[in-house]
C-alpha cells in the first residue's frame, strides 16, 4: 500500500511536463485540475497510512514518517488550491493579452515542477538527496519569481537566486559535515546519509562536528526560510513574483526550509541535547519577530505587508520548536495554519492586483463591497494571521506563550510585546482595506478567473475554519508523533 | 596504495588543495572578467586532479566519475557559457569594487585563518590521508562568499558562487572520500542548472538595465 506516496511525488512532475507538451489551453487546464485531484487524494491517503502504521516507504529513497506526512498535508492542500488559483490568475493574464500561450505553458510547467520538488524533498530518507530536491525547488522558484520580466521582478529574482544559492551552499557544507562525522560510525556508504540511521547512532557522533554542522545548516536553510537577518530577499520576492507564486513561496517553501532545519535539529538534539539548538532557534526567532514588527509599520505595499507577516509567523513557529515540548506541538500547528491563512491572504491580494494593477496599500479601500471574494479572503486571512480566535494561529500562539512563560518568562514578555505590535498593525491595515467606501473602479475580472480563484479561496477558508475549531483526531496523532520525535533528545542529560 | 606511502599521498592531496586555494586568491586579485573565468577553469582542473588522486590512493572508484564530471562541466561547459555572457556585455574589466584588491587579499587571508580556527576541533576525526583539506575547503567556500560580496558585476558574483561550489566539492571528496555517486550526480546537475539560470538572469538584466552592475538594482527598497 505504498502507491499513494509514489503518486503524490510523481503527479506534479507528470502534470508539469505534460503541460509543456500539449497544444491547447483547455488541455493545460484539464491537466492541472487532474493534478489537484490526484495530489489532494494521495496526500490524504499518505497521511492516513502514516497515522495508522507510523510510516510509509517506496523503494530505498522515498519514506514518509509523521513529520513528512505533516508537510505532505500542508504542501498537498495549499499546493492544490494554489494550482486552482494559478489556473484562474494566469488565465486572466492571458485573456488580457499579457501572456502568450507559450509562456502560459512554461508557467505551469515550472509551477508544477516547483511543487513536485518540494513534495519529493519532504519524503526523502536521504539527507543529501533532500538537499538536491530543495535546490531543485530553489531553482524553479528563481525562474518563477522573475517570470514577469519587469525591472522590479528581475531585481527581486536576482536577489533571490544569489542569496538562496549562497544559503543552500552553506547548507550543503553542513550536510557534508554530518556525513563526515557519521561515516566513521556507519561506514562510507549511503547508510551514513539516512535519517533513520542518523537518529539511531546520533548519540555516538562527534558533538563538535555536529554543532558546527548545525550552525551551517541553520544559516543555510534559514536563508531559505526567510529568518532574520537573512530575510532580505523575502519581501522583494513575495512582492514581485506573480501572486500564485508568492502564495506558494510563503505557504510551502518557507515551511519546507523549516522542515529541513527540524530534521537536523532532531539529530543534533540527540547528540548534544536540546539546549544548543534551542538557544539558537529562540534567538533567531525573536530577531525575526522584531524585524517583522518594525517593518510592518512602514509598509505601503500590501503584498510586502503579507511578506513581512510571513517572517513573523515563521519566527513564531521556530520559537515554538526552540522551546520544545508543548512548543513543538504549537510550532507544527502554527506551520499548517500559517500556510493556509497566508496563501488565502495572497489569493485575495492577487485579485486586488488584477483589478487595480498596483500594490499601493493606501489606495485600496472598501474591498468587501467592491470585490466581495477578495475582501472576504483578506479579511478572514488577516484576522487569522493576527492571531484572533476561532483560528488555529490563536491556539498555537497562546500555547507558545504559555510554554515560554513556564520555561523562561523573559522570552514570553518579549514575544507577547512583539506579537501585540504586529497584531495591531496588521489588523489596522486589513480592516482599512476591507471596510469603508471603495476607491477607483479598476478592471473587472473574467468569469473563469472568478470561478477558479473562488474555489481556491473557498477550500482554504473551509479547511482553516474547520481545523481552527478543534484539532481533528487524525492530525492529533500525527502531532503527537512529531512531538515524540523531538522529545527523544529531551531526556538526555 | 602500494605505489605511494600514505605520507607522500597525504602531502600530494594537501598540495592539490593548496593550489585550489591559491587560484582563489588569484581570482580575488583579478579585475578582468574573462581572466576570472579562466582562473575558475584552472581551479576546476586542480579540483579534478585532486579528486582523481584521492580516488587513486583510496581505491574508491566512483570518485573518478566525479572527477570526470568536474572536467566536463566545470572546466568546459560552464566557462564556455560564462564567456558567451561576457561577450554580450559592454564591460570587460571591473574598475570599481566594493573592496579594493589589497584589502580584499588581506580579508581573504583572515578568512583562511578563520576556516582553520573553525575546523580545528573536528579535523582529528577525518581520514589521515586527507583531513587537512577540510580547513582549506572551508576557506575556499568563505572566499567564494566574500567574492560575491566584494564584486559588483553579476558575472563575478556568479564566479564567486562557483568557487563556493568548488570548495564544497573539495570538502566532500577530500574530507569525506566523496558522497555516494547518486548524490554527486544530483549536485552536479543542480550546479549546472543553477549556472544556466544565473546566466539567463544576467542576459535579462543586461537587456532591462543596460548593465550587469548589480549596484544599479535599486528599485526595491524599504
Amino acid at each position: 500500500m505504498a502507491w499513494p506516496l509514489f503518486l503524490l511525488v510523481a503527479t506534479p512532475i507528470v502534470a508539469g511536463l505534460g503541460s509543456l507538451l500539449v497544444r491547447e489551453r483547455r488541455a493545460v487546464e484539464v491537466l492541472q485540475c487532474a493534478q489537484v485531484g490526484a495530489m489532494l487524494a494521495s496526500a490524504a491517503l499518505v497521511a492516513e497510512r502514516v497515522i495508522v502504521s507510523g510510516s510509509v516507504s517506496v523503494g530505498i529513497f522515498l519514506q514518509a514518517d509523521a513529520l513528512s506526512a505533516w508537510l505532505d498535508l500542508i504542501i498537498g492542500i495549499v499546493g492544490s488550491t494554489g494550482t486552482l488559483y494559478a489556473v484562474g490568475y494566469v488565465g486572466e493574464e492571458m485573456d488580457r493579452g499579457h501572456l502568450s500561450f507559450r509562456r502560459y505553458r512554461q508557467f505551469f510547467c515550472l509551477f508544477d515542477l516547483y511543487l513536485g520538488a518540494m513534495l519529493i524533498a519532504v519524503n526523502l530518507e536521504n539527507v543529501a538527496i533532500m538537499w538536491i530536491a530543495i535546490e531543485g525547488s530553489t531553482l524553479s522558484a528563481a525562474l518563477l519569481i522573475g517570470f514577469e520580466r519587469s525591472k522590479a521582478a528581475l531585481e527581486a529574482g536576482w536577489k533571490y537566486v544569489i542569496l538562496s544559492s549562497v544559503g543552500i551552499a552553506l547548507a550543503l557544507f553542513g550536510t557534508i559535515l554530518v556525513y563526515y562525522s557519521s561515516e566513521h560510525v556507519l561506514g562510507v556508504s549511503s547508510e551514513a546519509l539516512r535519517w533513520s540511521q542518523l537518529y539511531r547512532v546520533a548519540e555516538g557522533l562527534d558533538p563538535t562536528a555536529i554543532k558546527v554542522a548545525f550552525i551551517f545548516v541553520l544559516i543555510g536553510y534559514g536563508t531559505k526560510a526567510g529568518v532574520a537577518p537573512m530575510h532580505t530577499w523575502l519581501p522583494d520576492a513575495h512582492a514581485e513574483a506573480p501572486t500564485p507564486v508568492s502564495a506558494m513561496l510563503s505557504a510551502n517553501m518557507l515551511t519546507l526550509a523549516v522542515y529541513a532545519i527540524l530534521r537536523f535539529k532532531a539529530v543534533t538534539d540527540r547528540t548534544v541535547g536540546p539546549e544548543f539548538t534551542g538557544k539558537l532557534l529562540i534567538g533567531l526567532a525573536l530577531l525575526s519577530l522584531g524585524v517583522a514588527a518594525i517593518f510592518f509599520l512602514v509598509q505601503r505595499d500590501y503584498k510586502r505587508l503579507f511578506a513581512y507577516s510571513s517572517i513573523e509567523h515563521i519566527g513564531i513557529a521556530l520559537l515554538g520548536f526552540g522551546l520544545g515540548g508543548l512548543g513543538t506541538f504549537a510550532g507544527a500547528w502554527q506551520l499548517m495554519n500559517h500556510a493556509l491563512a497566508k496563501s488565502t491572504a495572497f489569493y485575495g491580494a492577487g485579485l486586488v492586483f488584477l483589478r487595480h494593477n498596483h500594490k499601493l496599500l493606501d489606495r485600496v479601500t472598501g474591498l468587501l463591497s467592491q470585490m466581495p471574494l477578495a475582501g472576504a479572503a483578506i479579511l478572514v486571512a488577516g484576522v487569522a494571521l493576527a492571531g484572533m480566535p476561532p483560528f488555529g494561529l490563536f491556539t498555537s500562539e497562546v500555547l507558545i506563550a504559555v510554554r515560554a512563560y513556564t520555561a523562561r518568562p523573559e522570552i514570553a514578555y518579549v514575544f507577547l510585546a512583539l506579537l501585540a505590535l504586529a497584531f495591531a498593525t496588521l489588523l489596522y491595515q486589513v480592516f482599512r482595506m476591507a471596510f469603508g467606501a471603495p476607491g477607483e473602479a479598476g478592471a473587472a475580472l473574467g468569469r473563469q478567473c472568478r470561478l477558479f480563484t473562488g474555489a481556491a479561496v473557498g477550500v482554504n477558508v473551509v479547511v482553516l475554519g474547520t481545523i481552527g475549531l478543534q484539532v481533528p483526531p487524525g492530525l492529533e496523532t500525527l502531532l503527537a508523533a512529531i512531538v515524540k520525535m523531538f522529545s527523544a533528545g529531551m531526556e538526555a542529560p | 596504495m602500494s605505489l605511494l606511502s600514505p605520507q607522500i599521498g597525504s602531502q600530494m592531496v594537501d598540495l592539490g588543495s593548496a593550489l585550489l586555494l591559491l587560484t582563489c586568491f588569484a581570482i580575488v586579485a583579478q579585475r578582468r572578467l574573462s581572466a576570472c573565468v579562466d582562473l575558475f577553469a584552472l581551479q576546476s582542473v586542480f579540483l579534478a586532479l585532486t579528486a582523481a588522486l584521492v580516488a587513486f590512493l583510496t581505491g574508491i572508484y566512483h570518485i573518478y566519475a566525479a572527477a570526470a564530471l568536474t572536467v566536463v562541466i566545470k572546466v568546459v561547459v560552464i566557462p564556455r557559457i560564462l564567456k558567451q555572457v561576457i561577450e554580450r556585455l559592454n564591460v570587460t574589466r571591473e574598475l570599481v569594487m566594493n573592496v579594493n584588491v589589497p584589502a580584499g587579499l588581506l580579508i581573504c587571508g583572515a578568512l583562511v585563518m578563520l576556516a582553520f580556527f573553525i575546523t580545528q576541533p573536528i579535523i582529528p576525526l577525518g581520514f589521515l590521508l586527507t583531513r587537512d583539506s577540510l580547513a582549506i575547503a572551508l576557506a575556499i567556500v568563505l572566499i567564494g562568499f566574500f567574492t560575491m560580496i566584494a564584486r559588483k558585476k553579476a558575472v563575478t558574483q556568479v564566479i564567486g558562487f562557483l568557487v563556493m561550489e568548488n570548495g564544497l566539492f573539495l570538502a566532500a571528496t577530500a574530507a569525506a572520500y566523496g558522497m555516494p555517486l547518486i548524490v554527486e550526480l544530483g549536485v552536479f546537475f543542480d550546479v549546472l542548472v543553477g549556472a544556466l539560470i544565473i546566466g539567463i538572469y544576467t542576459h535579462r538584466l543586461q537587456d532591462a538595465f543596460d548593465s550587469v552592475d548589480t549596484t544599479k538594482l535599486t528599485i526595491l527598497k524599504e
